[in-house]
């Protein structure tokens, strides 16, 4: 059964090396039955690669200890469900599933169109196909999932695998990688299109159309990816932290972040032409930061250079970064004539420029997680000693970054095109203005100190007020028109031009996910030392252990506290933290308890017993405020992106005419 | 047997191992000056959140932590003796002196080198006659007039 799988990566790898020849050279000889070969050899890989996949799973699911892999992995007494996660939950399964992906979405990317685009599609698909390629080598040659255990030349299995990670056997770990992956995958398509579309010369943006939704699908399903790794650190680590800057992390936000300034950006090219090179740049960062975080991920540089060096992995990477670098950067230069912008800024106060600065700034906060999660590797390599660039270095330098961002987020989409008179400016930030100027005032009165806080707390207050306002003027003029209540106009509104709505949504997520971070700043905690009976304090809250149960499973050994809580004299509820050790692993695990409330969250991390006598338990307390927001605010953001892909009421077509440098002609037609 | 290495299992979840005094952690200044060390036993976090049962790390190093502070020595002190005997790498953020500073001011730069970038990209952009006096063959009146109405039209767009 491996000798089948192994085959079958072995013969996409030889399919995908045809697919990019077949269908460059019909690109290039105008030979129509060799691209579509091509696509069919896509389609191939596609079979192949989920008949590999669902051998691998099938070993996994079986538990056939022969194979490296299912023993490194699972183990029988394992939930069938986190046997299944183990497919991504090593290093030769996770590449696996790269590719599988990629295979799906090439697959999905061909058959949509199959009749459109006749002349950028063949480059499409060898540049889907040439990153396929790249996998595959690792897949079949490299980390291939399918190695047997061996001694002799007799292959053996263990009686029982050493399991998956007991941290990864937790709900949001089942599905935050495959997430991060569709995320991460997804952007080498609107790159493959791209690049595409600067082989042929294409003067226009079809590009960017065409891929518009694709773009957001896939920046969705990494933030998604993201929040649920947020959620899952804030659940299972027991430190109560979501965020810990630590490479990993720091690897999946780079490409989001690109990413992000790449959607906004676009929107320049879209209405006005300007910025194409600009966008090109973007994409293709994305793309490679993409290739980049699997790479941090996967080879260990970031613990250490010499981890580098004894990786198999880690040359390749850096071969086929160095490689898709050099093409990005021939193929944007030798081609800028065709680049050229179509208009000319004519204000600094302009929506344009705000785009600008937004690109600068999300620019500048990804340079920095990346320089910071660089600086370490290269002091090892430049000075030989190592220093540790962890979580307060980023929050120092990230929290003004984020802060300014934040302003941005509230002043960009109020200025209009072109230019900006001060009288309109005054009218749409006034208001907001004063509202956040009030707010400081008031919390600085209530006794609050924290600079950043207050900064953020005042800006989150400006940006949802700008937000707010948008959408009531909108809606009421929408409203006095068509005779219809306020709500009714509102979705009508957003109906209209869900773009921009659906995107004022997003930004209202952003903010409500700010009023979450900022709770970090008033964080409290306590670690004690109690026995049974015995109470505790911390903020508002006064716990006691009423008991200590453990107990026994198939899979692990449990140990859980139960805290009953009171707050004003009353019962508010009891947790229930618990530590587990995992037998075939005999890793430790801590389920935490959490109370969650949108005002704060009380949690409680049972450590250990205590060293000193044995019938006291070491409970680490922990008030959040504000946390909740977070998750609310993502709620908030994913609502906000699907309005954005539906499709609008009311199709809006900017024509991009000059017309004697009076007016810039933009045409609204209605369908 | 099974059961006896369950049992095995238990006491060391149990972790009535030797007396090593109480959970330093108790202490908050442990817990300040531990989340300025790194934990190295590959967990990433630092000495106040490594949450690994019984770290061959953390757990020791959090005792001594205690004992220095404990014995009043200052947080300049201690974070020095760590280093010492650790390198630099132990520090969660790198120091800011000679070569070290790079990584801190370089963010910043950056930064700064991107706005300077931005600046001159958009001096260069911005059309003159923009800038320039509007147009002579319109009276002012006339002007005022045009202008409103782009003005008004361009707030309609979007």
């Amino acid at each position: 059964m491996e000798n089948l799988g192994a085959l079958a990566v072995l013969l996409a790898f030889c399919l995908s090396i045809y697919a990019v020849f077949g269908s460059a050279v019909g690109a290039l000889k105008k030979k129509p039955f060799l691209i579509l070969s091509a696509e069919r050899a896509v389609y191939s890989i596609w079979i192949l690669l989920t008949l590999a996949s669902s051998l691998l799973v099938y070993a996994l699911l079986t538990g056939d200890m022969r194979l490296a892999y299912v023993a490194g992995r699972t183990n029988h007494a394992m939930p069938t469900i986190y046997k299944f996660t183990a497919w991504w939950g090593g290093q030769e399964g996770s590449l696996l599933f790269w590719s599988w992906i990629l295979s799906s979405y090439s697959a999905v990317v061909t058959w949509t169109n199959r009749r459109k685009f006749r002349q950028i599609m063949p480059w499409v698909i060898a540049v889907l196909m040439s990153t396929q390629c790249f996998f595959l080598i690792l897949n079949a040659f490299v980390e291939s999932p399918f190695q047997v255990l061996a001694v002799g030349k007799g292959v053996v299995a263990v009686q029982d695998g050493r399991g998956l990670s007991p941290l990864l056997q937790y709900w949001a770990m089942a599905i935050h990688p495959p997430m991060l992956y569709l995320g991460y995958v997804g952007f080498v398509v609107p790159f493959a299109f791209a690049m595409a579309s600067l082989i042929t010369r294409q003067p226009g943006d079809a590009w960017i159309h065409t891929t518009r939704r694709w773009t957001i699908i896939t920046w969705l399903f990494q933030s998604c990816g993201i929040i649920l790794g947020a959620g899952w650190a804030y659940a299972v680590l027991g430190w109560g932290g979501y965020w810990g800057w630590d490479p990993v992390e720091n690897a999946s936000l780079l490409p989001w972040i690109t990413a992000t300034a790449f959607l906004h950006s676009v929107m320049m090219q879209e209405k006005k032409g300007m910025m194409k090179v600009w966008n090109m740049a973007l994409i293709s960062a994305t793309f490679l930061l993409c290739i980049f975080g699997t790479f941090l991920t996967r080879s260990g540089i970031v613990s250490s250079v010499h981890a580098f060096g004894v990786s198999a992995i880690g040359k390749y990477f850096v071969a086929f970064i160095a490689i898709g670098l050099g093409a990005c950067v021939y193929l944007i230069l030798s081609r800028l004539d065709y680049l050229k912008s179509e208009a000319h800024l004519e204000s600094i106060v302009s929506r344009e420029s705000s785009f600008l600065f937004n690109n600068l700034i999300l620019l500048a906060s990804c340079f920095a997680v990346l320089w910071g999660t660089l600086f370490p590797v290269i002091t090892e390599a430049i000075m030989g000693e190592k220093v540790s660039v962890g979580a307060p270095f980023f929050n120092r330098v990230n929290i003004p970054i984020g802060l300014f961002l934040l302003f941005l987020t509230g002043v960009g989409p109020l200025i209009a095109w072109r230019r900006s008179s001060l009288e309109s400016l005054k009218r749409a930030f006034l208001w907001p203005t004063v509202a956040a100027v009030l707010l400081v005032a008031v919390l600085i009165v209530a006794g609050i100190r924290h600079f950043y806080a207050l900064m953020s707390f005042g800006l989150c207050l400006f940006v949802a007020a700008t937000i707010v306002s948008e959408f009531f003027k909108g809606s009421r003029a929408i409203a006095a028109r068509n005779n219809m209540n306020l709500v009714r106009a509102m979705v009508e509104l957003t109906h209209r031009n869900t773009r921009r709505y659906g995107g004022y949504i997003v930004h209202m997520g952003i903010v409500l996910m700010f009023v979450g971070f900022t709770g970090a700043a008033f964080n409290k905690d306590d670690t004690v030392e109690v026995g049974m009976g015995e109470t505790f304090r911390l903020g508002k809250y006064e716990m006691k252990v009423r008991e200590i149960q453990d107990g026994d499973t198939p899979n692990y050994m449990w140990q859980r506290a139960i805290v009953d809580v009171r707050k004003g004299g009353e019962q508010v509820g009891t947790l229930r933290p618990e530590r587990r050790i995992y037998k075939a692993s005999q890793e430790p695990n801590s389920i935490v308890g959490i109370r969650r409330r949108l005002n704060e969250d009380l949690y409680l991390n049972f450590a250990s017993m205590s060293q000193s006598s044995s019938d006291k338990a070491v409970i680490q307390a922990f008030v959040f405020p504000l946390v909740s927001w977070i998750w609310i605010g993502f709620g908030v953001l994913f609502a906000g992106s699907i309005i954005c892909l539906i499709p609008p009421k009311v199709r809006l077509q900017y024509a991009r005419t000059e017309v004697v440098g009076v007016v810039q002609k933009h045409a609204k037609v209605e369908k | 047997m099974r059961r006896l290495k369950s049992r095995f299992l238990l006491a060391a979840l149990l972790a009535a191992t030797l007396a090593l005094g109480s959970t330093p952690l108790q202490n908050p200044e442990v817990r300040r000056i531990g989340k300025k060390l790194g934990c190295q036993c590959g967990c990433q976090s630092s000495l106040t959140e490594c949450n690994m049962l019984q770290c061959h790390f953390a757990d020791p190093a959090r005792a001594e932590l205690l004992r220095m502070v404990d014995s009043g020595e200052s947080e300049e002190g201690i974070l020095k003796t760590f280093v010492d005997r650790y390198g630099k790498a132990i520090l969660r953020e790198p120091p800011t002196e000679g070569f070290f500073l790079i990584g801190w001011i370089m963010p910043f730069a950056a930064t700064a080198a991107g706005a300077l970038f931005l600046w001159w990209f958009v001096r260069r952009k911005l059309r003159p006659e923009a800038a320039a006096a509007p147009a002579t063959e319109l009276s002012s009146e006339e002007y005022a007039r045009y202008r409103d109405r782009i003005e008004k039209d361009l707030a309609k767009l979007d």
